[in-house]
Formats: structure tokens, C-alpha cells, sequence
């Protein structure tokens, strides 16, 4: 009678586990089914088997894929929010590389993660492989151990001159010759724009984009604006060893602007 | 009654884990219908084992007949071999996502031409 | 293609449904007392595992050996670069860790050196220890775990184990030695060899930025 009522339970958990969607539902289902079909070994006399059963088939090898499963494919992404690019929106996010990265992960089978960071983080972040992708508003500088993907906006360096102070920047960010000298780093944009709005600092070196965010919120409306002719363009960084996502986002994004389709979500998001 | 039924769960078991080997395209899910298939196989011989009323293996549990050794001593060597197996099976999925960003077995087939 | 699946499953099925069909009317299992009392133990799945069919032991450990090396040899080149990602760390874990270490050792060194007087042996003793070794590493975190082990040393206790297997699987198929001693050193040796690979492969598992 135990017997039956064991097999009934092993065979439910068995089909449960394996009609799943979730790969850790299945695999949970598949740990449950295995301690039943131990308690069914002990049933039918084999107490070396059930044992062996319990300790391997359920102890081990659940823990194996567990620890296999504990990133599930993460696409793991670096980045400091900036609008039409990469933001949050209540409990979403939202923005042009969110579309590019979400495509991207169904593309090649990943969960998408975004840790947002400031722009001085994303580097190491990258580096360490704690993140895969720095993204949001990341414009390359001529960091030496950071590989960038094609351009997917381009954007220029701006000057805005609120008054009298030293020039302030965010740090890791790339700056025009004519302003190598001395320069005061703050952690991202948002960093910058309130000391530009405290009056810390007289003027802020960014780009276009972020002047776009700045204006309309309406923050400096008096400010005046210095356009740098250097063309420079938002990309999403990578480690230089991890070669194969590299060529597999740069692939992707090539399809992208063959089919047009990349055109077509920077002009959906940015007129 | 207890055999019968445990021999029926065996090969339904077997059946469903051969099901979502063939039929489920990603490659982790192929392998969990495999160690369902394995638990079955497994099961299989151990009900093969008993007979009404036995009692284990082991020397000094009392009258009555025991249940065949054989069977069970050679499952408990599948039981740690399919571990080892499955282990180095995860490790070449890991890799294989790591290389080509896909554990789709149709797509992994397709790729290579 | 779903012609071709259902084919198949038909086929596998049909094979399943042969062998059932063979196996009818079932055979009378054989009585395992005589089997137990001709290799002096209690156990008789014990005296089948580690004495009549050794050789099935023996080659089926080197077997978990192989898929242990290439485990090793496939997820080396996927190491962290730099500072691995802290395991969160939780109290109730390290207090877990604190009460259940002990019991799950002297439990598994038990099942290992009764396991030819009753149920147990080498092979749920190595899987005990290889947990308990992972909910360790959990606790205090895996880095330093297996930096505290120092992992060279232990695979090279491994393989040690293994050739001591080895060696003792031939003195017992030469000599026809038939001891009680033997079983409970082939069962330790056993407990020892796949503690330490269940530990490597779990290892390997936690460490590596694998991703499935």
C-alpha cells in the first residue's frame, strides 16, 4: 500500500518537475522526486540503495544543479541611467540599449540583469567580469583594457558655463584636448548636475544627451552651451576576453542596422 | 502488489524521461528528463529485486526470504556513475553556453552545418 | 520530426516492453544468505559490491575518477578573473553549518565503516562528506574554504586513495583474502575518494563563472 501510494507520488512529482517552464522548478521537482524514490528503495528491501539514493541522487546531484543554475544565463549589465538610453521607470526599465540588451538576451538565451552604477564603477565592474556589459550612457574614453561595440548613438562633448568656478566632470568619461587641465570628478551626471546647481562648480563638461535630459528638466535654463566638434558616440563596453559575447553582440547589432531596424529605435526614442 | 506497482512507475518513469530527452530542444532539460529515465531504470531493477513479504539483504533480520542482492549492489554503482556522468555533462553545457551563447540543441545542430 | 520522435519513442518503448516481456514468469531471486556468509560479512549487498563482482567496483571507481578529471579539466579554463562575487553569507547558515558538521562526519564515517555489517558503505559516505564539505564552504565562503584545503594536496589524496583501491582490489582478487578488515578499508578508501571528487566538482561548480 505504502508502495503505491509512494510510486503515485514520484510519478506526480516526476511530471510536475518535468512540464515546467522554470529550469529550477524542474529542478526542484526532480530533487523531491528522487527522495520519494528513496523512501520507495527502503520500501522494497533495498536499504543500501535508498541510502545511495538520498546521499547521491538527492543531496548531490540537486546540489550540482543548483550550483550550475545559480546565475541562470545572466546577462549581467553595468550602468548609470540616462533617459532615452537605459532607465528606470517605476519598477521597469525602459530606454533604446534596454530594447537593443533585452532582444539581445532572448537572442542568445540569457536573463537580462541590469546593476546600476555610477559611470566611474562601470570599468571595474566590466574588468573584474562582475558585470558583462557596461551600458547606459557610456561613452569610450581610451580606457586601455575595455573593448566597445560599434556606435549605436552618436552624441558630442558640451561645455555648459552656469558661472564663475572650475570646470567640473564625471569621471571616466572622455574630455575635449582643449580641456586637459585640471578638472573636478564627481560619480555620474546626476553627481554633476546638482553641484552645477549648487554652484559648486561654474560649468560641467557632458554630452549632448545629457544636455537634452538637462533641458528638459528645465534645470540650467540660463546656462550657456559650448559645442565640441569631436564626434563621439554611445556604445556598450565589454572585457576584451570575453570574445565570444563580444562577437555575438556586435553580429547581432550588425543584423540590426542591416534590417534598418536600428535606425528605427534611435529615431522612435531620440525625435 | 508492491513490485507490480513500482515495476509500472519504472517504465512509466522510463517512457517520461526518454519523452523530454527527445522532445525538450534545451540542453539541461534533456538532461533532467535523463536522470528521471535513469531513476527509472534504476527502480526497475530494484523491483526486480523483491518479492512479497521479503525482507533486505542482510543477515540477522529474522525468517523469511530476502531480497535478491545482485540487482541492488549493481544499482548502486549506476546510482554514483549517472552523478559523475551528469556532472561532466553539466560542465560541457557550461561550456558549450559560455562558447556559443545557445543550449538550443536545434540550434547548436544547425550551426554546425 | 514529430513523426521521427514518436517513431523513436515507439522503438525505445517497444525495447522497454521486450525486456519486460522476457523477464516473465519472473525468476526466483536468488537467497543472498549463502553470498553474505561466504565473505564473512552481514551485508550482503556489500559482500556482492566489494567482494563477488569487485571488478565492477573497481573499474566503475575509475570511471568516477575520469569524469571527476575531465569536470576539472573542462570548467580550469573558466576560473574568475580577479575577485570572485561574495556568496551571501547568513548566520543561519554559519550556525547550520556550527551544529550539523560534526553529526554529518561521525554519521558518515559510520556508514562507511559498518557498511558490511548493515546498510550504508563507501558510496553514501563519500556523498555525505562532499555535502557537508559544500555546506561548509556555503558558511564560510567557498574561496577560502578551498584555499584552508589546498586543493593540489587534495587531489593528489585522491589519487593516492584510488591506487591504495587499487592495490587492495588486487591483493584481495590475488590472494583470495576474505576479511571483514578488507571491506571496511576498501569502504573508507571509497568515502575518501568520492568525498574528495564530489568536493572538486562542487567546487568547480561554485568557483567557475560557468553559466547554464
Amino acid at each position: 500500500m505504502v508502495a503505491v501510494l509512494l510510486s503515485a507520488l514520484a510519478f506526480a512529482l516526476a511530471l510536475f518537475a518535468l512540464t515546467r517552464k522554470r529550469l529550477l522548478w524542474g529542478v526542484i521537482g526532480v530533487g523531491a522526486h528522487s527522495l520519494v524514490l528513496a523512501g520507495l528503495y527502503l520500501v522494497l528491501a533495498a536499504p543500501d540503495v535508498a541510502l545511495t539514493e538520498a546521499a547521491v541522487g538527492f543531496g548531490l546531484v540537486t546540489f550540482v544543479y543548483l550550483l550550475a543554475l545559480r546565475r541562470t544565463g545572466k546577462l549581467v549589465v553595468a550602468a548609470s541611467p540616462l533617459y532615452p538610453l537605459l532607465y528606470p521607470e517605476g519598477e521597469r526599465i525602459a530606454g533604446l540599449e534596454w530594447e537593443i540588451l533585452a532582444r539581445f538576451a532572448r537572442w542568445c538565451h540569457r536573463d537580462l540583469e541590469v546593476i546600476w552604477v555610477p559611470r566611474a564603477e562601470i570599468p571595474r565592474l566590466v574588468r573584474s567580469g562582475e558585470a558583462h556589459l557596461g551600458a547606459g550612457g557610456f561613452l569610450p574614453n581610451a580606457e586601455p583594457d575595455l573593448r566597445y561595440t560599434r556606435t549605436l548613438v552618436p552624441t558630442r562633448l558640451v561645455r555648459v558655463r552656469g558661472g564663475e568656478g572650475p570646470l567640473g566632470a564625471v569621471a571616466g568619461e572622455p574630455s575635449p584636448p582643449q580641456l586637459d587641465g585640471e578638472k573636478k570628478l564627481f560619480e555620474d551626471a546626476a553627481e554633476l548636475a546638482k553641484a552645477l546647481a549648487r554652484g559648486e562648480v561654474g560649468s560641467a563638461l557632458t554630452d549632448l544627451l545629457h544636455l537634452r535630459e538637462w533641458v528638459m528638466r528645465d534645470l540650467f535654463p540660463e546656462a550657456e552651451v559650448q559645442v565640441f566638434p569631436e564626434e563621439l558616440g554611445f556604445a556598450f563596453a565589454l572585457n576584451p576576453e570575453d570574445e565570444e559575447l563580444w562577437a555575438g553582440l556586435e553580429e547581432f547589432l550588425a543584423e540590426l542596422e542591416r534590417r534598418g531596424e536600428l535606425a528605427e529605435l534611435v529615431r522612435r526614442y531620440l525625435e | 502488489m508492491e513490485s507490480l506497482s513500482a515495476l509500472a512507475l519504472a517504465v512509466a518513469l522510463a517512457l517520461l524521461g526518454l519523452w523530454v530527452l527527445v522532445g525538450r530542444r534545451n540542453l539541461v532539460w534533456k538532461l533532467l528528463g535523463l536522470n528521471v529515465a535513469s531513476g527509472g531504470s534504476i527502480l526497475f531493477l530494484v523491483a526486480l529485486s523483491h518479492r512479497p513479504g521479503a525482507r533486505p539483504p542482510i543477515l540477522g533480520l529474522g525468517p523469511g526470504p530476502a531480497a535478491d542482492a545482485l540487482p541492488q549492489a549493481l544499482v548502486l554503482t549506476a546510482i554514483v556513475i549517472h552523478f559523475a556522468t551528469l556532472a561532466l555533462a553539466l560542465a560541457l553545457v557550461i561550456l558549450l553556453t559560455e562558447r556559443r551563447h545557445t543550449q538550443d540543441s536545434r540550434k547548436l545542430e544547425e550551426e554546425e552545418g | 520530426m514529430k513523426v521521427l520522435l514518436a517513431l523513436a519513442l515507439l522503438g525505445l518503448g517497444g525495447l522497454l516492453g521486450l525486456g519486460i516481456a522476457g523477464l516473465w514468469p519472473r525468476p526466483e531471486p536468488q537467497d543472498p544468505e549463502p553470498v553474505a556468509r561466504a565473505w564473512g560479512v552481514a551485508n550482503a549487498v556489500a559482500a556482492v559490491v566489494l567482494g563477488v563482482r569487485l571488478w565492477d567496483t573497481l573499474f566503475e571507481v575509475l570511471v568516477y575518477v575520469v569524469a571527476m578529471v575531465g569536470v576539472r579539466f573542462f570548467l580550469g579554463g573558466l576560473r574568475w578573473r580577479g575577485e570572485l562575487p561574495p556568496v551571501a553569507e547568513t548566520p543561519l547558515l554559519r550556525r547550520a553549518a556550527d551544529l550539523l558538521l560534526g553529526p554529518i562526519l561521525v554519521f558518515a564515517l559510520y556508514l562507511a565503516a559498518s557498511g558490511h555489517l548493515g546498510p550504508g558503505g563507501g558510496f553514501p559516505a563519500g556523498a555525505l562528506l562532499g555535502s557537508a564539505l559544500l555546506l561548509l564552504a556555503l558558511a564560510k565562503g567557498v574561496e577560502r574554504l578551498s584555499q584552508e584545503l589546498y586543493e593540489p594536496r587534495l587531489e593528489s589524496l585522491e589519487y593516492l586513495a584510488v591506487a591504495l583501491l587499487l592495490f587492495l582490489g588486487a591483493v584481495v582478487l590475488i590472494f583470495l583474502v576474505r576479511a571483514p578488515a578488507a571491506f571496511i578499508a576498501a569502504n573508507l578508501l571509497i568515502a575518501l575518494e568520492v568525498a574528495i571528487g564530489a568536493w572538486a566538482v562542487l567546487h568547480r561548480f561554485a568557483s567557475a563563472r560557468g553559466e547554464v
